[in-house]
């Protein structure tokens, strides 16, 4: 076994070596800003490959160009968040450490009433927003959000979503409720047993994010009824929003990064310097574009407001469906 | 001409080759260790591939992939601790061949039926995407329900002597499969508010504590610590008349690991389990399976092969992973900006035509890399019974604890080593608990979600064609092994009598 193990540190040694060669930022022809650590920690809930840690990987490839430090991504999964909350929770805040921010840290601090929850994080700022549609397929019978809504007010009308205890899943709830229809939302083990249910018909239409859907949409085995956003996609301009078509509902499907409680303020403002640039460079702009992410930039004050709001319409919610007292 | 000059370019001007081997022995050294998942391990070498040109990362990947399923085999041979979910089927007939020594065949099986799996997926997934990817549509979650009640309608046949205790160890690992978020409404259930359990207990950990840790602590309960059956280190590879003994489990296996991978949430598993009851069914020597049965090693450990490469079939065809491993190749596709989807074929013809050369180079690969692994494997539980003991449950315990991190899963397994112990004591068979806790989340989600879709009415089973044939089928095998029991019964009753 010895020899196993001396096998797979040489390995991984070499995969290091390789991998640091890589990350390292390539091009420094704008001098950075001065940054009071070193390494930098961003933390993602995802696993390798999931949709934080895309989003954490491909930034950092860019963000040294900005601010001066080495930015390292850790991958602490498990628990839903509940890990990484607690991670960054009991760190420093002294700007060594952030958490790739999603819609799930709240969801998972108002579900399983985790040690640390939201309220111990200090949102940094909010970069994105990751539109949510509703599609169905594209040899089915609906063409519009309405064609679904009368469906259902004739007959039973069946949704689905990846997760149950999702943003997607209150996106179908609030459709539902706003449309007063008789509907059925289904929760899946995921968005690949919920896009085979849409495909096969058993569904009427999905809730998700455009780039989940990139491969159906690009192959045409998909069509998009509505998107569940204030304007209009840029992306697809000839796609009406839901609250166009009739039924007021919007959700915010944010990204973004949060620190430990108690952030000093000259960090904050190296960040919100930089992260405006960062989302400006050209060569970042081409990356983020091809995945349909729309920039919404906020800083910190705004994005505390954005997460509260978030969290009070959450919670709302949940208790609504009856998932939490 | 014009294919074989591609390929020759990309054996000698790419990367592909390397990528394909590397990522090979890494595979069956994480599938080899217990707690490493096929996916973790792929998990593990991906942020490496960020870098990569995307052929070579997916080909590392999807090599990966396939040394992992094949590595979970090993320490299910040798130490009674299935390295992967899918390798636990290996478990009974594997460890039992080692206990009689024959640890060197039983490991020569496995690798000889890890590659005819490989390569027969490799196969469907290059030569019938299309239509295969068509049947994969097909499942809707009435057919996934169906399906679970097949694979539970097998627990008669793994029960041992009786029916019964094999039906409360099966409800009991239902139970165990209920722990974590509901899959339809959300609510918690039995967490105890510990984030640790959300996503549930995950059937490995069953796995490992049940088999691995019971059987350490009854070894340790044994008189003789300091003596030890010496195997033999060869590797004993089939010969022309075992190859074709073996064939058929082989083929069941195939045919069992090629229907799971095009369909998502599996991850061979459920396959390797089917196929086993299904390899003792048709078997002329039906009587040695659990008795050490050469058919019994050969056929999950095909089934778990195939499932390696069927798995790519929904993935390359419309971008929907057949198992969670899929799904960590699925990231590996996007980082690199390639859709998979029939556009990938046209676009990146080069990355799909470099990941079928590569996936078969490193499904020929494995049989030297198995033949240079194995012979230390095999040095290592020769060690004197007591150190190996104790090294395993080192192994174990690390291997669970490097999964999340977490003291809760040393605690999980650690009780499950107990109960499985206790089970032991009390004749409870293993094996309808695992298929509980595999099988169990499938029945029920499916079911509610069935009924959720119709409005509370069952006649939804009765409209899914798929859901019907499985169900009677369901219906035919747990008839047919009531009538066996009985028959069995009246025969030991008549003999007792005499």
């Amino acid at each position: 076994m010895r020899k196993l193990v001396i096998k797979k540190l040489s390995a991984a040694f070499v995969f290091a070596a390789i991998s640091a060669f890589f990350v390292a930022p390539a091009d420094v022809r704008a001098q950075p800003a001065p940054y009071p650590h070193k390494v930098v920690t961003l933390v993602t809930h995802s696993s390798p490959g999931g949709g934080s840690d895309v989003f954490l990987r491909e930034m950092v490839k860019y963000l040294g160009k900005y601010i001066g430090a080495t930015f390292v991504v850790e991958n602490v999964s498990g628990g839903s968040g509940a890990r990484a909350l607690s991670k960054l929770a009991t760190s420093k805040p002294d700007g060594s450490i952030f958490y790739a921010t999603t819609p799930t840290y709240i969801f998972t601090s108002l579900l399983s009433k985790p040690q640390h929850t939201w309220r111990d994080l200090q949102p940094l700022a909010i970069m994105f927003a990751d539109p949510e549609v509703l599609y169905t397929r594209a040899d089915g019978p609906h063409k519009s959000v309405r064609d679904v809504i009368e469906h259902g007010r004739k007959a039973r009308a069946r949704f689905g979503v990846a997760n149950p205890a999702s943003l997607e899943r209150q996106a179908a709830e609030r459709l539902k409720t706003a449309a007063q229809i008789n509907a059925a939302v289904v929760s899946h083990e995921g968005g690949g047993d919920l896009m085979i249910n849409v495909l096969n018909g058993t569904l009427d239409a999905g809730v998700g994010e455009i780039q989940e859907l990139r491969t159906q949409l690009s192959a045409g085995k998909v069509r998009l009824l509505g998107s569940f956003t204030d304007k209009r996609l840029s992306d697809f301009p000839d796609l009406p929003t839901v609250k166009e078509q009739g039924f007021d509902v919007v959700v915010h499907k944010f990204r973004g990064l949060a620190g430990p409680k108690g952030l000093p303020a000259e960090i904050i403002a190296v960040w919100e310097k930089a992260l405006p640039q960062l989302l400006a460079d050209p060569d970042y702009k081409k990356i983020y574009g091809s995945e349909s992410l729309i920039v919404d930039f906020r800083g910190a004050a705004q994005a505390g407001e954005l997460v509260e709001t978030f969290a009070r319409e959450a919670e709302a919610f949940l208790k609504e469906s009856g998932v939490i007292k | 001409m014009e294919i074989a000059a591609l390929v020759a370019a990309m054996l000698f001007g790419t990367m592909l080759v390397p990528a394909a081997l590397i990522g090979l022995v890494w595979g069956v050294i994480g599938g080899a260790m217990p707690g490493l998942s096929a996916s973790v391990t792929m998990a593990l070498v991906l942020p490496f591939t960020y870098g990569m040109e995307p052929m070579t990362a997916i080909v590392l990947l999807a090599s990966v992939y396939i040394g992992a399923e094949y590595g979970g085999s090993i320490p299910a041979i040798l130490i009674r601790t299935p390295g992967t979910n899918s390798a636990a089927a290996t478990v009974i007939d594997g460890y039992e061949m080692k206990l009689q020594g024959r640890a060197g065949e039983a490991l020569g099986i496995s690798l000889w039926s890890g590659v005819v799996g490989s390569l027969f997926g490799l196969i469907a997934l290059i030569a019938f995407t299309e239509p295969l990817s068509e049947l994969a549509l097909a499942f809707k979650p009435m057919s996934y329900f169906a399906l679970g009640i097949l694979g539970m309608s097998i627990i008669a046949s793994m029960s041992g002597d009786s029916i019964l205790k094999g039906i409360a160890a099966a409800l009991v690992g239902m139970m165990i499969a209920t722990i974590g978020i509901d899959p339809l409404s959300g609510v918690n259930r039995y967490t105890f508010d510990l984030p640790d359990l959300l996503g549930g207990v995950k059937p490995i950990m069953v796995m490992i504590g049940l088999f691995a840790v019971s059987e350490l602590l009854r070894q340790s309960g044994g008189a003789d610590l300091g003596s030890q059956a010496r195997i033999a280190v060869r590797i004993v590879f089939p010969n022309f008349a075992m190859m074709k003994r073996l064939a058929k489990p082989q083929g069941i296996g195939c045919g069992a690991g090629l229907v799971e991978g095009l369909l998502p949430g599996g991850g061979g598993s459920v396959a390797a389990f089917f196929s086993y009851n299904e390899a003792k069914r048709w078997s002329s020597n039906p009587q040695e399976f659990g008795k050490g049965s050469v058919e019994g090693v050969a056929a999950p450990e095909a089934a778990n092969n195939t499932v390696a490469s069927s798995s790519l079939i929904p993935l390359l065809s419309f971008g929907i992973p057949g198992s969670n491993s899929a799904a960590v190749l699925l990231g590996g596709l996007l980082i690199h900006g390639l859709l998979p989807g029939p556009r990938l074929f046209e676009q990146n013809g080069d990355v799909v035509t470099g990941l079928y050369v590569g996936s078969f180079i490193a499904t020929m690969a494995q049989i030297p890399v198995g033949l240079l692994i194995l012979p230390l494997c095999m040095w290592m539980v020769n060690r004197p019974r007591a150190y190996l003991a104790a090294f395993v449950m080192l192994l174990v315990m690390s291997g669970v604890y490097s999964l999340n991190g977490s003291f809760l899963d040393i605690a999980i397994v650690a009780a499950f080593g107990f109960t499985g112990w206790l089970m032991l004591k009390g004749g409870y068979p293993f094996l309808p608990a695992v298929l509980g806790v595999v099988l169990g989340p499938m029945v029920e989600s499916n079911y509610r979600r069935s009924l959720l879709l119709s409005g509370d009415d069952h006649s939804i089973f009765i409209e899914d064609p798929i859901a019907v044939g499985f169900l009677v089928t369901a219906m035919i095998f747990v008839a047919f092994s009531i009538w066996r029991e009985r028959k069995d019964a009246l025969a030991r009753s008549t003999m007792k009598e005499v």
